[in-house]
């Protein structure tokens, strides 16, 4: 009877212990304080070139170091690969190990409570604004860092500023850079006899009629884009800190609001949305692969999204969204990015930040840039020609548009807004002045 | 038998303990939660504002959630008299003795072992498709016009549409193996008494089969009332109002969305209070419609 108690308790010991194991999380390194400073506070980026060179003992600069990376990419992804090829290299250079977890896209669920508990990782990456306006408390000081390496001078100012303007200092360092606009084929326009891009609401429409008149839809547009779309046209007239405030109080009527719902009303009217729109996504901007569309308002993903769903090689170009009348707004453009961020706890900051320069910077962002076609966060390195154009666009963009921020600057009511919009594009309203009552009785 | 008590005991510790930690901690948590101001689901107690019935005003206040709760509805109800009955319906027949039981049965039941995100898919991106959809292939062969079968005002049932193609399948089963399970010998005495088929169906199974029609609607309530995956993948960018339902509501609100940096655990945790709540009064009115026991076979 003893033996089966003692073997009941074992047992139940057993199960219990592999319950907790199961259930615990590691300990968060040796808790240093968020404000733990950097083993080494010398030239940030510069150091993991430079850093094959031995250390004083005769080791590499970082031996005995591990990094742990939380990446938003899968292993399966074309980032991932880079990713790797440039942990491996660093590796080599420095002696630092780079563990890298794929996370996902949902990344984002778990890096809170993760961050909060101060799970033992080092990077990690999401999208800025979230970096920013989220896991802040939880993120290193990057300013020092980024000022040894001269950042903002092969990096893209607008974004930093935007960073800087969020939290008051640097968190972030861009690895995805994303710029929103116009995006065209190129063929479509010279088919159409258009041989310049439009800067004005009347050029537009101009080019819209001439591509309507060559045989081709001048604008696709998918639902799911409707507000991202229609939010260009409001920033124009009114201006990103005026639409903030209409969201939130109401009083659509009688602003300038009238004026953007009824030039997109007089473009549905004049036929220049492409059949269909607005579809479902991502039917509409694969027109424009399939040759049926030639213009579609996007962010730069959209480029490789169409090539890669219709199998085509469109022959890009990107124009800043047009200007209209006495707009409050004329030259904001859109821009966004995913960024790496090193978490306050990092007992390595220096050295995460070094192999995050490798990443971003020179060889291993153009190698990015190429394979997953995306806009190099070094500004010294070249776009691929499906993105041409972009570099120029995002280093000459002072402040940059968000996305929606100001429709969504209203949590409550930013479905409603967005269902709203799809309803603009599908029709459903007779004029601008109809539209913005419907929004104004939402409140 | 002491002895006996105490291995008990020791037995079920494991079980009782993971049940407290993974069941009835975070329950009490989130209802705790869901009268605090609290921004992350895992921010500490000292993080904590009591909020009183703050999050719950918030949410009922709040016209999104209010879509979301009628959106919900409408996929409980209607969404449920169509599964429920054509799940009936298929299974009646299929026991009926029908030529390729297995085949129809098997068939009927297919899309339930197809990923839920391959079939939002096939039906988004081919059955609904505005240019080359099925839909539309054969309402140009009646001579008519396209139809925009995800366009704001169509959405939602073609959602549900896709969603109830998805379930028949699963509900089908459980009524099968309810309608197997009654003896043959109420149908052969019935039809020697003269009963013909809808007698039989409506005097012998319908009865019988109280206690499964029980156990689906609280299934059917449980799938509605978590309804997610079909609302983001008709919805693949960002929520929309056609297609939002509270868990959605949920996870934008706890999470944040698309360029939505704001965070409300609290606000979160009240509307899971909220959807218990429901499917709790559900279960209990179904308990009192279909009594079960009072038929024995």
């Amino acid at each position: 009877m003893k033996k089966k108690k003692i073997f009941s308790l074992l047992m139940a010991s057993a199960l219990c212990l592999s319950v907790l194991a199961g259930c615990g999380s590691e300990p968060a390194g040796s808790s240093q304080s968020g404000s733990t400073q950097p083993s080494n506070t010398q030239s940030g980026g510069s150091q993991a070139e430079a850093s094959g060179t031995t250390q004083g003992g005769g080791g590499k600069q970082y031996e005995g170091v591990e990094l742990t990376m939380w990446s938003m990419w899968t292993s399966a992804e074309p980032q991932a690969q880079v990713i790797q090829e440039a942990a491996a290299a660093f590796e080599e250079q420095t002696g630092a190990k780079v563990n890298i977890e794929w996370k996902g896209r949902d990344i984002n669920q778990v890096l809170s409570a993760s961050l909060e508990a101060k799970d033992k990782f080092d990077i990690f990456e999401d999208d800025y604004q979230r970096i920013a306006n989220v896991y802040a408390e939880y993120t290193y000081d990057l300013t020092d860092m980024a000022k040894a390496v001269d950042y903002d001078s092969f990096s893209y100012p607008c974004l930093n500023n935007q960073v800087i303007a969020w939290t008051g200092n640097l968190n972030s360092i861009v690895e995805q850079p994303q710029v929103g606009g116009v995006f065209y084929d190129k063929d479509a326009f010279e088919k159409a006899g258009v041989t310049a891009e439009p800067k004005t609401w009347k050029e537009f429409l101009d080019v819209c009629q001439k591509l309507k008149d060559s045989g081709v839809g001048p604008i696709a547009q998918d639902g799911a884009y409707c507000d991202f779309a229609f939010y260009h046209q409001l920033v124009r007239h009114l201006g990103e800190d005026k639409i903030t405030e209409l969201a939130l109080n109401g009083g659509w009527s009688g602003t300038e609001a009238e004026t953007a719902a009824q030039e997109i009303i007089d473009l549905i009217n004049a036929g220049y949305f492409v059949d269909g729109a607005p579809d479902e996504f991502p039917s509409s901007e694969n027109k424009i692969g399939f040759g049926m569309a030639a213009m579609i308002v996007c962010a730069n993903y959209v480029t490789a999204e169409v090539n890669g769903n219709t199998g085509t090689e469109v022959n890009w170009g990107l124009f800043n969204y047009p200007a209209v009348e006495n707009g409050a707004e004329n030259t904001a453009a859109y821009a966004g990015a995913n960024s790496l961020a090193i978490t306050s706890y990092s007992e390595n900051a220096q050295a995460a930040f070094d192999f995050i320069m490798l990443l971003t910077t020179g060889e291993f962002d153009q190698k990015m840039a190429d394979t997953a076609k995306q806009i190099p966060a070094d500004n010294r390195n070249t776009a691929p020609a499906i993105l041409n154009g972009t570099v120029e666009t995002l280093l000459a963009a002072e402040v940059p548009m968000t996305w929606c921020a100001g429709l969504h600057a209203n949590d409550d009511l930013k479905t409603s807004f967005k269902s709203m919009c799809v309803e603009l594009f599908e029709g459903k309203y007779a004029s601008g002045a109809d539209f913005c009552k419907a929004l104004d009785a939402l409140y | 038998m002491k002895k006996n008590k105490a291995m008990i005991f020791w037995f079920s510790l494991p079980s009782l303990l993971c049940l407290l930690i993974m069941f009835v901690y975070p329950v009490c948590r989130t209802v705790l939660m869901s009268f605090f101001k609290v921004e992350s689901v895992t921010a500490g107690l000292s993080d904590w504002g009591f909020y009183g019935i703050g999050n719950y005003s918030k949410i009922f206040g709040s016209q999104t959630f209010r879509t979301a709760m009628g959106n919900m509805l409408l996929i409980w109800l209607v969404g449920g008299v169509i599964t429920l009955v054509l799940a009936m319906l298929m299974a009646v027949v299929i026991t009926s003795g029908i030529r390729g039981k297995k085949f129809f049965r098997a068939a009927i039941y297919m899309p339930n072992i197809i990923s839920a995100v391959a079939l939002a898919t096939m039906w988004i991106q081919y059955i609904f498709n505005y240019d080359y959809g099925l839909l539309n292939e054969m309402v140009k062969v009646f001579g008519g016009d396209k139809i925009k079968w995800l366009g704001s005002d169509m959405k939602f049932w073609s959602m549900v549409a896709a969603f109830i193609f998805g379930s028949v399948g699963y509900y089908m089963l459980i009524y099968i193996s309810g309608i197997e399970g009654i003896p043959l010998d109420f149908f052969e005495a019935a039809t020697l008494d003269g009963a013909g088929k809808v007698k039989q169906f409506t005097h012998i199974t319908l009865p019988l089969l109280k206690g499964v029609i029980k156990t689906s609607i609280t299934f059917w309530s449980i799938n509605a009332t978590t309804f997610f995956l079909w609302t983001k993948m008709f919805s693949p960018i960002d929520t929309e109002e056609a297609t939002i339902v509270p868990v959605v509501y949920l996870y934008d609100t706890v999470f944040g969305g698309k360029g939505i940096v704001t965070r409300d655990a609290g606000a979160g945790a009240a509307v899971g209070v909220v959807l218990t709540v429901i499917i709790i009064i559900v279960y209990v009115i179904t308990q009192k419609l279909f009594k079960s026991g009072d038929l024995e076979y």
